[in-house]
């Protein structure tokens, strides 16, 4: 059985002038000790989805249809008491830290060693023991818990909200953004920790960015989602080698790779579209060069090209002539649309 | 900030001086022979050039004496030494009730946020800022001094009784029974506004990231709004604490007058309106100084309270 | 070109009014605020002159016996004072000091308190330093003990009371809004404005000011609440104008006269009123509110 399992969920936000659709029928499943990442521009619902999943929505402005299932409990149907418990001994939240995840009149150390004591009524001495691990794990000097966040660099506040997410041993972490606020060396740096910790223990984790290098490096399956669908799903390999939706092909070009040959970058033109009253059919067709005027009228579903590969698009037949257009530079342009 | 104390005493004396009525004429009564008046300016210092006056004043302040009262001719320390202590009492035990009661309260209604609980309350309090605390007091006064009979009415201490020493004239349940009503009606007035300070403080803080990732470790609600939420929202409404306190003051000598309460604010009316400088003078030395200490204060529990402010 | 600066300013406004209306949409606590409001510059408009009676009116009875401290009747819906004057026609009345004096207070208030606030987060340097000094130091003087002094001074009289409130008041104003200046004035365009040789007055008034403009009515608002009540606390305590009716003095009558325990027909409705008028401006404040600080909306 997976870890997690997500089925439909579709999650409406109410706004002043109407209803926003976040994310629409989503579902995807993870099992244990496995990496996913989910990867979009802002505003394409994965961070929503992660915070779905740990209830972290406001309850009166997010509608959330659909079920999420983690060990077989629906979490949709639990009440607050229940989640309360879940939440960080089972699931844990790495959050963007440069800015604010951490309180700043509270010392970094009593916060890390909050949900220990505060979770599983431990004496602070054994909080404190397991802080000295997880410091350890991250590599940060013990020391330093006895510090206030304002004194921490960018680089460590995010390493201080790592090792909090490890307190506790979680079945699964998600990462929103871990590394999106800190300079390109920094991110580096965190980028490998994550790995390592990957490497060395267990937990099932999902990694949210916009950042699709990052997912490179550290997730196994990946996830490409626009306008709150899912785009493209499948091992992170196969997305790279094997890219099928016109989506993920204009992701990948648009970033840059220190590595592999000199090319130009390329952006797609245009903006995501709004989110209210979603229009018919599919939802990048606007602004996708291979659109057919059936893309704009059909919605595509999610179809299995491969093993374990799945994505949203009507022209799977014509993968290969696709690739080698949105390699071209003048695809993108925006009059160019076929 | 012993430059705006300064400044004070100084607008105040000279303020005094400029005025087009003579000035001397308060001391010195006109109907006196030239020789008397003349020996009493001559005691009283008024024979000197304003400039020289003010030096005087200076020094003597320095020393401690605040010079003779114009109306009744005696000291003036004497006279208002006890009052200070009826003010202080009065002014302090309201404004830390109005604050502790303001920030609890303002707490509840952004927790209770959007529901009618929060407009009740808000509304509510705003209703009692708004009316002025001369009027609650009256009214106050009818309902429970006169009608209920539960309080007095009026006056801080049962007229004729005596007692042996400081300690037993203020710690006694006569002293309390006589403070109960003017204390909660300065409380009911002044509590709004720590109350509406905390309640957009903590509302301002909720949207911060670090409650979120408070709510995703799993802990309670009261537990975020006490520990994270409040001691966050806590610094602004510190530093609204000195302008209650220079409110207050005012605030006092309304009260004083609706209860009959024998202090600093009622020695205040009474001496300007019978253009008793010293009294005056001294009286805004002493409210100077209050607000002062009370922005020394604030300053020192600010520094304890945010650690990303250096001490020192 | 004169037509063109006056449908400037005509289109000017209307965007202005619709922005307003934007900032009280949905908020019913502040809409009904400024109905009462409204309501009350109304009443001081034409309060004097509904009034049944004259506010010093005394009526003489055939029997030429004057009454006093009648409860409402008919002839007298609110009563009589001990004076024999209709407390009805005493409220309507006052309804205007009441009015004329806030408005006018708060207004001059923001004006001082706005301007030099501008200028002192603007200009910064030595400018800056001395409007701070004088505003730390306005800060430290107690507002009524100061007041009474002033009155007593310059003698009573309405405006006067306005005087003193406005010498006293601007220093709230000012603080508050330097302070925001001082982060309008790191922006993006204010800075390209300072490059394109745009002068300093121009720059303060039409980029920066716009900008202050919701803290500066939030400031307003609350100005006239507290400028009620200061003007019904010096005439309270008996500084207020003898020529004038206002509700502060009406209770400072009732007070003097020892009559509360029994006159309560004549010192309710003052009060009502006042509590009613300064309520309204608080709840308008709390629609501005919103606009400066975006958190505190409901949404």
């Amino acid at each position: 059985m997976s870890l997690l399992e997500i089925r439909n969920l579709e999650i409406n936000y109410r706004s002043r002038n109407g209803l926003a659709r976040a994310v629409d029928r989503v579902s995807l499943s993870l099992d244990a000790g496995d990496t996913l990442g989910l990867v979009g521009e802002s505003g394409c619902g994965k961070t929503t989805v992660a915070k779905a999943v740990m209830r972290l929505l406001p309850e009166k402005k997010a509608l959330v249809r659909g079920e999420i299932r983690f060990k077989g409990r629906d979490l949709m149907k639990l009440d607050w008491k229940e989640i309360r418990k879940i939440r960080w001994e089972e699931i844990a939240l790495i959050s963007q830290s440069a800015m604010n995840a951490l309180d700043p009149v509270h010392r970094v150390g009593d916060q890390v060693m909050e949900p220990m004591i505060y979770h599983r009524n431990v004496s602070k001495a054994i909080a404190r023991n397991r802080m000295a691990e997880v410091f350890g794990l991250v590599g940060l000097n013990y020391d330093r818990a006895f510090d206030y966040p304002h004194q921490f660099s960018g680089g460590m506040k995010q390493r201080v909200v790592i090792a909090m997410a490890l307190m506790l041993e979680p079945d699964l972490i998600i990462a929103d953004e871990p590394t999106t606020a800190l300079d390109v060396l920094v991110q580096d740096q965190i980028i490998h920790q994550i790995k390592e910790l990957l490497s060395r223990l267990n937990h099932a984790f999902i990694l949210i960015t916009h950042d699709i290098a990052v997912v490179a490096e550290t997730c196994r399956r990946m996830i490409v989602m626009y306008a709150g669908k899912i785009m493209e799903y499948a091992e992170t390999e196969a997305i790279f080698y094997d890219p099928y939706n016109p989506y993920t092909l204009g992701l990948q070009n648009a970033f840059p790779s220190v590595k592999g040959p000199k090319r130009e970058l390329i952006s797609i033109p245009g903006f995501p579209p709004s989110l209210m009253d979603p229009v018919g059919g599919c939802r990048f067709a606007a602004r996708c060069p291979f659109s057919l005027p059936r893309c704009l009228k059909e919605e595509p579903a999610l179809s299995e090209v491969g093993p374990g590969h799945f994505s949203a698009c009507h022209r799977h037949v014509d993968v290969a002539e696709i690739r080698e257009r949105a390699r071209r530079f003048e695809t993108w342009l925006r009059d160019e649309a076929a | 900030m012993i430059i705006t104390l300064w400044v004070l005493i100084t607008v105040v004396f000279f303020l005094f001086r400029i005025v087009p009525a003579d000035p001397t004429a308060m001391f010195v009564g006109a109907a006196l022979d030239p020789v008397s008046q003349k020996m009493l300016k001559e005691m009283h210092g008024l024979d000197k050039p304003k400039l020289v006056q003010y030096v005087v004043y200076l020094n003597n302040l320095l020393k401690g004496e605040f010079g003779v009262s114009i109306r009744t001719n005696h000291e003036v320390i004497g006279m208002l030494r006890d009052k200070i202590w009826n003010t202080l009492f009065l002014m302090g035990i309201s404004m830390c009730l109005a604050f502790f009661l303001g920030v609890g309260i303002g707490t509840f209604l952004a927790w209770k946020r959007g529901t009618a609980i929060d407009a009740a309350g808000v509304t509510l309090f705003l209703a009692f800022r708004s009316a002025p605390e001369f009027w609650t007091g009256m009214i106050l006064l009818v309902i429970f001094g006169y009608g209920l009979k539960w309080f007095p009415i009026g006056l801080m201490l049962t007229p004729g009784a005596i007692y042996s020493g400081f300690w037993d004239k203020y710690f006694n349940w006569d002293f309390v029974h006589h403070l109960i009503l003017p204390v909660f009606t300065m409380t009911l007035f002044y509590l709004a506004t720590p109350m509406l300070v905390t309640r957009n403080s903590i509302l301002d803080i909720l949207k911060e990231d670090f409650i979120e990732l408070a709510q995703a470790k799993g802990l309670s609600d009261t537990r975020i709004m006490f520990r994270y939420a409040l001691r966050n929202a806590l610094l602004p409404v510190i530093t609204i604490a000195p302008l209650m306190v220079g409110f207050a003051i005012g605030g006092q000598v309304l009260l004083e007058k609706v209860f009959s309460w024998p202090g600093m604010g009622r020695e205040l009316v009474d001496a300007v309106s019978g253009l008793d400088y010293p009294v005056v003078q001294a009286a805004f030395l002493f409210m100077g100084a209050v607000v002062i200490f009370g922005n020394f204060l604030t300053d020192v529990l600010y520094r304890i309270l945010d650690p990303r402010v250096e001490i020192g | 070109m004169q037509t063109r600066r006056f449908l400037g300013t005509l289109s000017g406004l209307k965007r202005f009014y619709r922005e307003q209306k934007e900032i009280f949409r949905g908020e019913k606590l502040s809409i009904a605020g400024l109905i009462i409001l409204l309501a009350f510059v109304l009443l001081a408009i034409i309060g004097p002159h509904i009034a049944p009676y004259g506010s010093f009116e005394v009526s003489v009875e055939k029997s030429g016996f004057v009454p006093q401290d009648k409860s409402p009747s008919a002839k007298h819906l609110f009563g009589l004072t001990r004076y024999g004057h209709d407390v009805f026609s005493q409220t309507l009345t006052g309804a205007r000091t009441a009015v004329v004096v806030g408005l006018v207070s708060a207004l001059m208030v923001v004006l001082v308190g706005g301007n030099l606030g501008l200028i002192a987060g603007y200009k910064g340097g030595w400018i800056d330093e001395v409007i701070m000094r004088i505003t730390d130091i306005a800060y430290g003087i107690p507002f009524l003990p100061m007041a009474l002094v002033l009155m007593t001074l310059m003698g009573r009289g309405a405006w006067n009371i306005v005087i003193v409130i406005v010498v006293l008041f601007w220093r709230t104003t000012s603080r508050v809004i330097r302070s925001q200046v001082l982060t309008v004035k790191e922006r993006a365009y204010i800075k390209s404005a300072q490059v394109a040789g745009a002068s300093d007055l121009r720059i303060m008034y039409r980029h920066i000011a716009p900008n202050v403009l919701p803290m500066t009515f939030l400031y307003l608002s609350f100005a006239v609440g507290w400028a009620v009540i200061a003007e019904a606390s010096i005439s309270f305590l008996g500084f207020g104008d003898p020529d004038d009716v206002s509700w502060g003095q009406m209770i400072h009558q009732v007070f003097a006269a020892q009559m509360f325990r029994e006159a309560w027909w004549w010192y309710l409705p003052p009060g009502f009123c006042i509590v009613l008028l300064v309520m309204s401006t608080f709840l308008i404040g709390l629609a501005y509110e919103k606009v400066v600080n975006p958190r505190l909306k409901n949404d």
